[in-house]
């Protein structure tokens, strides 16, 4: 269960503080729940995941973790460009205490992203696609409660997205789910719920459908 | 489903490991052959200077060798710079991970200060082990002594790490003047030349350095013979690393959000 309590958060610019981004969200998020989280651009989404994943602290409110949350999947980050992909991945497990059973999850890394020898070259080599089948492997690689994935899916070509998304689907079936896209069929695909970002505040819908209803009427609104 | 959530000092402690590995497998294989250069760098800066002073006919300072006269200088010196130096980069270096709420500014620091304390120290074995083979008598007077030496001067090397590692991401002017600052300093630290030569009125200035305490320590747990000023003080040195350990910890707590937005 992931609470989020009454948090605030602005940035701070080269000319003070920016304005506020989230004022007051207050999110209570049920174990093995898949969550859609949508709203317009700059309101905030990836905001409130880098909060939830830890990436950021509010400037005002808590946010309480209990259970194993995953970082927010799906962005360029993460990936040291001196290191081979293999060295990444290493990395990755030691710090999530999987010393022990490494090798396995490392075979499994390098089956599931399908880069052959260039797994054992320097990821500054990788071409766009190639890291992001990387960062997609990884992020199947450990056992977390609650997955973030921030417009995770749209990853490699046809054949690696396929086999992408079904993957993706089995993890999400049985853990909790927090996403973000901008795409109504993926978000539909994966999420139950819905929480919509509106004007600083989390609206909770317990149907998907209803979140991209209320979603839709503030796109008109403006 | 959910596996037990592992304590803060366990995830501290598989962070720490991690970057060790990593750190340690980029710094001995980022280049061709790059463990060598960690070797050569201080082997021809003794041999440069040491053939100087042969040209200039000094042989010995106080009966002692002048190569390892000028190579346990060196060694001590460079233990400080090279820790601070580094290690102030660390942050920069590692900006990709803190993509992983596990990975700690400080700790990209606190690592990096230990692997080059620790290659500060097989560096120095080595050099100290051809000397030896070179027919130089290479045991030290007082092992206890250097020891305190080289780990105070290291620690020095830390706690200004830490500071700058916050100061030059704020910054990025500071990295640049603090490698310059690092030349005068290896003057002032009494490396090429024994500190007893300054004249009293100057030497007190020098004596604000902390690394010239550690080097003159060094110097007079290494060496018989060696007369060491009485102005060099172990305490000064380890005085000058609390306090910058503690007030760079405290630049991390206050400013670590700001250094990874950067």
């Amino acid at each position: 269960m992931i609470v989020v309590n009454d948090v605030y958060k602005r940035y701070r610019t080269d000319h003070g503080p920016g304005r506020w981004i989230l004022e007051g969200v207050n999110l209570t998020i049920p174990p093995r729940t898949n969550v859609g989280l949508m709203g317009r651009n700059g309101v905030g989404k990836s905001t409130l995941l880098r909060l939830i994943g830890g990436n950021d602290t509010p400037t005002r409110g808590t946010i309480e973790r209990h259970c194993r949350v995953s970082w927010p999947m799906g962005f360029s980050g993460g990936l040291q460009g001196s290191l081979t992909g293999r060295q990444n991945a290493r990395f990755l497990c030691r710090i999530h205490g999987h010393e022990s059973d490494m090798a396995d999850r490392i075979d499994q890394i390098a089956g599931f992203c399908e880069l052959g020898d260039a797994f054992d070259e320097p990821v500054k080599t990788y071409s766009t696609g190639m890291r992001s089948r990387l960062q997609f492997a990884m992020s199947l690689a450990f056992d977390f409660d609650v997955y973030i994935s921030d417009e995770v899916t749209a990853a490699g070509d046809a054949v690696f997205r396929d086999k992408a998304l079904a993957a993706f689907k089995k993890v999400a079936d049985h853990a909790g789910l927090i996403m973000v896209s901008h795409a109504e069929g993926t978000l539909k695909q994966f999420c139950k719920a819905g929480v919509l970002l509106h004007e600083g505040q989390a609206h909770w819908f317990d149907d998907i459908n209803d979140a991209f209803k209320a979603y839709k009427a503030t796109l008109v609104a403006a | 489903m959910t596996a037990a959530i592992r304590s803060p000092l366990s995830v501290t402690y598989a962070v720490w490991r991690a970057l060790f590995l990593r750190e340690a497998a980029f710094r001995l294989s980022a280049r061709r052959a790059a463990w060598l250069w960690l070797l050569l760098e201080p082997v021809f800066h003794v041999a440069f200077i040491s053939i100087f002073y042969e040209l200039v006919r000094m042989h010995a300072f106080q009966g002692i060798d002048a190569g390892m006269f000028i190579m346990t200088g060196l060694l001590g010196f460079l233990m400080t710079r090279n820790c601070a130096m580094r290690s102030m980069e660390a942050v920069k270096a590692n900006s990709a991970l803190f993509a992983y709420r596990q990975v700690k500014p400080v700790d990209t620091v606190i690592v990096r200060a230990g692997l080059e304390g620790f290659l500060g120290l097989l560096v120095s074995l080595i050099m100290l082990a051809g000397a030896g083979l070179s027919g130089l008598d290479i045991v030290p007077r007082d092992p206890l002594v250097v020891l305190l030496a080289f780990a105070g001067l290291w620690a020095a090397g830390f706690g200004l790490a830490l500071m700058l590692s916050v100061f030059s991401q704020l910054v990025t002017e500071i990295g640049d003047v603090v490698r310059l600052a690092f030349m005068p300093l290896y003057l002032f630290s009494g490396v090429v030349f024994p500190i007893h030569l300054v004249p009293l009125q100057y030497r007190e200035w020098l004596f604000y350095n902390p690394i010239v305490h550690g080097v003159e320590i060094l110097r007079g747990g290494f060496f018989a013979h060696y007369h060491v000023v009485p102005e060099a003080n172990l305490s000064y040195l380890y005085g000058f690393a609390l306090v910058t350990v503690f007030l760079g910890l405290a630049l991390h707590v206050r400013y670590a959000r700001k250094i990874i937005a950067l």
